[in-house]
């Protein structure tokens, strides 16, 4: 991938396609690591599920043989000096507390970092496409952080969806500020 | 042209070779792995620096004719065995990819 946002996206939908009803990306820079983490309470991995995630042959899609969402990220992060670690239960063995988080490091000063990218677009994308769910986005760099929160705003939303184009709108210019502003 | 006629007309070295009667329609030459998945053709010669096993799944996605190897990169064992048993066929050379493109662009007519 050409941005870091985009292997941020393609993690995520793996949270929405494990029915995760609320899904966390925080991403943690200093002036040397990016660190960014997803996690979800979806129905989590089995044991060998997760021993065999960074393995490209291994995919729950059907619809073809391969899956390189987590084998991308790990290059991406490998290629840096950093890694990718993942943690996850298995609803079958945690019913209360089933779920997956993928954390990934980054040296940011390393001559392969793939730049972080449109991140606020990463983010409306998954709002937009997966309304009936719940994202917590943490952005936190130079003293300052980034926070949107979709709880917070079906809170004030009401019945209004949240992938209701005016909704979207505010959330893009929310967010441009929230980077942009003091 | 096949891929087993290409690695002998271009004296390339063959790291796998499940699939040598493949035919060859064109090529394409690129290192990130995302852009190739979506750009590389069917039936092309795959030219790329990376050797991780990721390649083995992308050249697969693609369906490439097989994956080139350039500047004398050479394969883990593991991922050797993972292409072999996936049918994907892999050759190196020492040339650049500037210099097997430009060679290969020849037999491509």
């Amino acid at each position: 991938m050409k941005e870091l946002s985009l292997n941020i996206l393609d993690i995520a939908e793996n949270s929405v396609r494990a029915g995760a009803k609320l899904t966390s990306i925080a991403i943690n820079e200093d002036d040397e690591v990016i660190k960014v983490t997803i996690s979800d309470d979806g129905c989590g991995m089995t044991e060998e599920v997760l021993r065999n995630v960074t393995d490209p042959f291994c995919t729950t899609r059907t619809t073809r043989k391969v899956g390189l969402g987590i084998p991308l990220l790990k290059l991406a992060a490998e290629q840096t000096g950093g890694e990718v670690t993942i943690v996850s239960r298995h609803e079958s063995e945690y019913p209360d507390t089933h779920g997956t988080t993928t954390s990934a490091t980054f040296f940011k000063n390393h001559i392969d970092m793939t730049p972080l990218g449109d991140i606020n677009a990463t983010v409306v994308t998954l709002i937009q496409c997966n309304p009936h769910i719940d994202f917590l986005f943490t952005h936190q760099f130079g003293g300052k952080t980034v926070s949107l929160d979709t709880r917070e705003l079906r809170e004030v939303l009401g019945d209004v969806p949240l992938n209701t184009l005016e909704v979207i709108m505010w959330i893009k210019e929310n967010l441009n500020e929230q980077y942009n502003g003091e | 042209m096949t891929v087993k006629e290409l690695c002998e007309k271009m004296e390339l070295s063959v790291l796998t070779l499940p699939d040598g009667d493949r035919e060859i329609r064109g090529a394409y030459c690129c290192d990130l792995l995302s852009w190739v998945m979506g750009r590389a053709k069917a039936d092309d010669v795959w030219i790329t620096i990376m050797s991780n096993s990721n390649i083995v799944a992308v050249a697969s996605l693609a369906d490439t004719a097989c994956i080139l190897l350039a500047e004398g990169v050479e394969l883990d064992d593991n991922v050797k065995a993972v292409a072999e048993a996936k049918g994907i066929n892999v050759l190196t050379s020492e040339k650049t990819a500037y210099e097997l493109a430009s060679q290969l662009s020849s037999f491509l007519k």
